[in-house]
């Protein structure tokens, strides 16, 4: 028994170690400076609790008995102790005998290590590293183990008390985003020193915090008046935020809520409809150079010809931002039924690389028409919205208008989400062939995905063009559709409140944590993975979804009936070249 | 074939198939059906349109450049040399989803990290002095660098299944393919953020530049030695998928898994093993991609595996020979295709995508394959 503790110990040391490793050669001691190790130690720690509570499941927990537990982590975090300070000893001797590391490993210079020591670099660099440091970097890191293992002896404890909270949690998940509304706004009153230089960021925070808590607080509001009348009070306080945050925090808010839009719209191709679309950007970018054209037609070499040859004065805006709505939207969901014609046989995974495919064409003909687009140069002057002259252009009113329309799109989401076309989307997700049995007529249904989600990402795109006025080909890369599917998944497919959610979470974060934004993509393609193994529903699933990913008695995707003759289905396997 | 008296003397191919949507379509109305074939007529139609413009743009570009032949048959070995490359990454995709139905979108990022481990491997071969060395050392050498760029793929590829897919067997299908994107954007920027933004160089030995003449066609040995290896590596594959008993056990996973356990086969070790093999391809591949642009980076990997997953789908994904045929017949597409066309040659990425879209809608299973795309999700 002692020597499974041991070996079971030694597996999570070893594993420990090489996430450790990863970290110093990324350099995250560098950021973290004078308290590396202690942080690095306290990451240890959460790794080894979710190592060694051993599988999501109740039962796994339970199994745990104190002292073999106490005996795996401390191996564990002595084991990973003693490697990863012999990591970086290996690393300090080789800079300090005047190796450059730098041109193999991009992050291994003398302050990463001086960090892990708490030194200055230039003791790195003279080989005058503390005696004891290595002792101090072992001791830290077995504590982390031992500290592992009593967090999930916490957990067990805790897991074992019922706790009788009565409707106490219920009313305090109701009333804290107008709690973090409140300080928000105190926040911002004069004379107020909380937060010192980061007051700004603080105040951002807190106003993510209250939309984010306002989405819990819906769900737990009792369905009916209850509901009814909290909504009415949280868009309220909702409306009033753009009035009281300042110009910077508007303009991330805006950025936020233009992201809403296109998750939305990718919600319904991908959450309702169930067609993985990874080109989704191309609508976006439709939206934004269809706006740029209308309102600085100037800006594109042959547009403006036309124009010209055409008798129309090509120096100003043809339209303003209010009549391009439609004009926009337009060509954005003629370009996704465009898309979707020739795709429509296609299914799950060949849909994403396709779709991939059309969103990299596009992005390479804007950067290639020099012409039409500009090129690389992009289009610039592109003009704000205007209203009875008021220029609109600012953060705040952006901010305004975004949420407006995340507002329009939400509304549209979420009456399609109910309405027969709806209910055709999500027959058609499950099964197809079924679906067209029971008279779903798919070619239309799917068009209508396509179409419909590429609106909503054209009209997205207007805004942003009208917030940025200089749009390039650089602004739509495959990264805005991988980020806007990671905020659909990380919120939750198929639910509108998953989206604002994400949103915020993957947009709104990273423009608050700067100092990560080195790591953001690595972070997020880390989250995307272990949120597919974690919680594939995502953090605000829709009750559908949580029922068929957490169904009773194995996974969801093997049900209990299935359609496949037993016997396999193609035997030139056995003497072709076939696998 | 004793088995078709179980189903209806139907031909064994796609058999389960032809009976689920035979049982569906008997019940399924009239105006389903028709609206189908309208949209296949139109699709075909469609399709017509489009070959007949593109052979009338080919034949006016060709007539109005007049390249000579020399420049088609030199621009066609590139073509080959590169299809050679693709096929290696082709046939890790094929493999992958053969046993798993699982379209492993980090492939090119296994590739792009067995480019890394051999450059690093180069770089410490030329500090021995060993790439300016006799000729037998020279070889010993770049055969080392191939080794250890195929360390560095199976590493990778092993843990990216141990880690991103085990886990999510048997999860529906989107599931693993998200967690698939996520992996392949985490090796990307890990790799930027461990070795920095600068591009690492493959320098090539002396013994490996110049190359030789035929008639007015200049043949690099690079080019030889890249396509006679990725032909050699083809081979060794097809022997141990069609030979060996660990090849017999994958034929058996990917034919059904359960079955496949019940006759005692470890089903972890098998896909394990899948994965070891198409990594270590993909090293190869990774290798040889290096010494052939001469440059690797952090996002070499993902465009040409991309290609490479076009070419497993134009040959019919699952298929080996397929993946082979596939990438060759890519390669020259590539290869030639921006001077056939008249259109620069920046263009010649979407040449690829189009390839992709194209088999897809008119052909969705491809050159060799069965049909898949439209399997149920």
């Amino acid at each position: 028994m002692r020597l499974r503790s041991v070996q079971r110990g030694l597996r999570i040391g070893a594993i420990a170690f090489a996430i450790l490793t990863y970290l110093i050669l990324i350099g995250l001691p560098t950021r973290l400076g004078s308290v590396a190790t202690p942080v690095l130690a306290l990451l240890t720690a959460l790794i080894f609790w979710v190592a060694l509570r051993g599988g999501k499941s109740k039962r796994a927990l339970a199994d745990q008995s104190p002292a073999p537990l106490a005996l795996t982590g401390a191996t564990a975090g002595l084991a990973s102790g003693l490697l990863t300070a012999a990591l970086i000893a290996g690393f300090a001797r080789l800079l300090a005998a005047g190796v450059n590391v730098q041109p193999y490993l991009d992050k291994i210079v003398p302050l990463n290590m001086a960090a892990l020591y708490g030194v200055m670099p230039g003791a790195v660099m003279a080989g005058e590293l503390p005696g004891g440091g290595w002792l101090w970097q072992v001791g830290l890191l077995t504590l982390a183990g031992v500290v592992g293992a009593l967090l999930v002896l916490l957990e067990r404890s805790l897991r074992q008390r019922t706790w009788s909270t009565g409707g106490a949690l219920r009313w305090l998940t109701i009333v804290l985003p107008f709690v973090l509304l409140a300080f928000v706004i105190w926040l911002g009153s004069p004379g107020v020193t909380l937060g010192g230089n980061n007051r700004g960021t603080l105040r951002l925070l807190a106003a993510m915090a209250a939309i984010g808590s306002a989405l819990f607080a819906l769900r737990a509001a009792q369905r009916g008046r209850e509901q009814r009348i909290l909504a009415l009070l949280l868009l309220i306080g909702l409306a009033y935020l753009p009035f009281t945050l300042d110009q910077f925090q508007n303009s991330v808010m805006g950025i936020v809520f233009i992201f809403v839009m296109m998750g939305l719209g990718l919600n319904i191709v991908v959450g309702f409809a169930g067609l993985l679309d990874l080109g989704y950007v191309a609508f976006f970018a439709i939206g934004a150079y269809v706006y740029a054209f209308l309102s600085a037609p100037f800006a594109s070499p042959a547009f403006s010809a036309l124009l010209t040859s055409l008798g129309v004065p090509a120096d100003a805006p043809l339209v303003s931002f209010w009549v391009a709505i439609p004009i926009t939207m337009l060509a954005a969901g003629l370009g996704g039924v465009l898309l979707g014609i020739p795709v429509l046989r296609l299914r799950g995974d060949y849909l994403a690389i396709v779709t991939l495919g059309f969103g990299e064409i596009i992005r390479l003909f804007m950067l290639n028409m020099s012409d039409l687009t500009n090129g690389p140069r992009g289009l610039l002057n592109v003009a704000p919205p205007y209203l009875f002259g008021y220029n609109l252009g600012n953060p705040r009113d952006i901010f305004i208008l975004a949420l407006l329309g995340a507002g329009v799109i939400a509304f549209a989401a979420y009456r399609l989400d109910g309405s027969r076309l709806g209910r055709a989307w999500i027959a058609m997700r499950e099964d197809e062939d079924v679906a067209q049995a029971t008279g779903v007529n798919l070619v239309q249904t799917k068009l209508l995905a396509f179409a419909i989600g590429a609106l909503f990402a054209g009209l997205a795109g207007q805004l942003y063009a009208a917030r940025q006025t200089n749009i390039f080909p650089d602004n739509f890369t495959l990264f805005v559709s991988v980020d806007t599917l990671s905020l659909v998944i990380v919120g939750g497919m198929g639910s509108i409140p998953g989206v604002v959610l994400g949103a915020l979470a993957l947009k709104g974060l990273p423009e608050v944590l700067r100092g990560i934004d080195e790591y953001r993509i690595v972070t997020f393609a880390a989250l995307l993975v272990i949120m597919m193994i974690v919680r594939p529903e995502g953090i605000l699933p829709s009750t559908r979804r949580r029922r068929e990913l957490h169904e009773e008695g194995g996974p969801a995707s093997e049900p209990a009936i299935t359609l496949e003759p037993a016997l396999p289905t193609d035997y030139r396997t056995l003497d072709g070249g076939k696998l | 074939m004793e088995a078709t008296d179980f189903h209806d003397g139907l031909p064994p191919q796609n058999r389960h198939k032809r009976i689920v949507t035979s049982t569906i379509r008997s019940s399924t109305s009239y105006r389903v059906r028709r609206q189908a074939t309208t949209t296949r007529w139109l699709v075909r139609g469609l399709g017509l349109v489009g070959l007949a413009l593109l052979l009338w743009r080919v034949v006016t570009v060709g007539l109005a450049e007049n390249y000579p032949l020399s420049f088609w048959i030199s621009q066609a070995l590139n073509g080959l040399v590169l299809g050679g490359v693709y096929a290696l990454v082709a046939l890790g995709y094929t493999l992958v989803y053969g046993i798993l139905l699982m379209i492993n979108f980090a492939h090119g990022e296994v590739m792009m990290i067995g480019a890394f481990t051999g450059v690093f491997a180069l770089q410490f071969f030329t500090a021995l002095g060993w790439m300016s060395g006799p000729t037998t050392l020279v070889v010993l050498a770049l055969l080392l660098i191939a080794a250890a760029g195929m360390l560095g793929s199976i590493a990778t590829g092993v843990t990216l299944e141990r880690v991103a897919y085990r886990p999510l067997r048997g999860a529906p299908r989107l599931v693993p393919l998200i967690s698939a994107i996520g992996a392949s954007l985490f090796l990307q920027y890990s790799v930027l953020l461990v070795f920095g933004v600068s591009p690492r160089t493959y320098t090539r030995p002396p013994l490996l530049e110049g190359g030789f003449r035929v008639g007015d066609v200049f043949v690099p040995y690079t080019g030889v030695i890249i396509f006679v290896t990725s032909l050699l590596l083809m081979l060794a594959l097809y022997l141990i998928v069609q030979r060996t008993k660990l090849g017999k056990a994958m034929r058996a996973v990917a034919e059904d898994k359960g079955t496949a356990a019940l006759m005692g086969i470890d089903v972890d070790r098998v896909i394990v093993f899948t994965f070891i093999l198409s990594a270590a391809l993909a090293g190869a591949a990774g290798v040889m991609l290096g010494f052939h642009n001469t440059v690797v980076k952090f996002n070499s990997g993902f465009v040409p595996g991309l290609k490479a997953f076009t070419a497993a789908v134009l040959g019919g994904i699952g298929n080996i020979p397929g993946a082979m045929v596939g990438a060759l017949l890519l390669g020259l597409i590539e290869a030639i295709g921006p001077s056939a066309l008249g259109i620069p040659t920046e263009y010649k990425d979407i040449i690829a995508f189009s390839v992709l879209v194209i088999v897809l809608i008119f052909r969705p299973s491809g050159l060799l394959g069965e049909v898949v795309s439209e399997k149920k999700a």
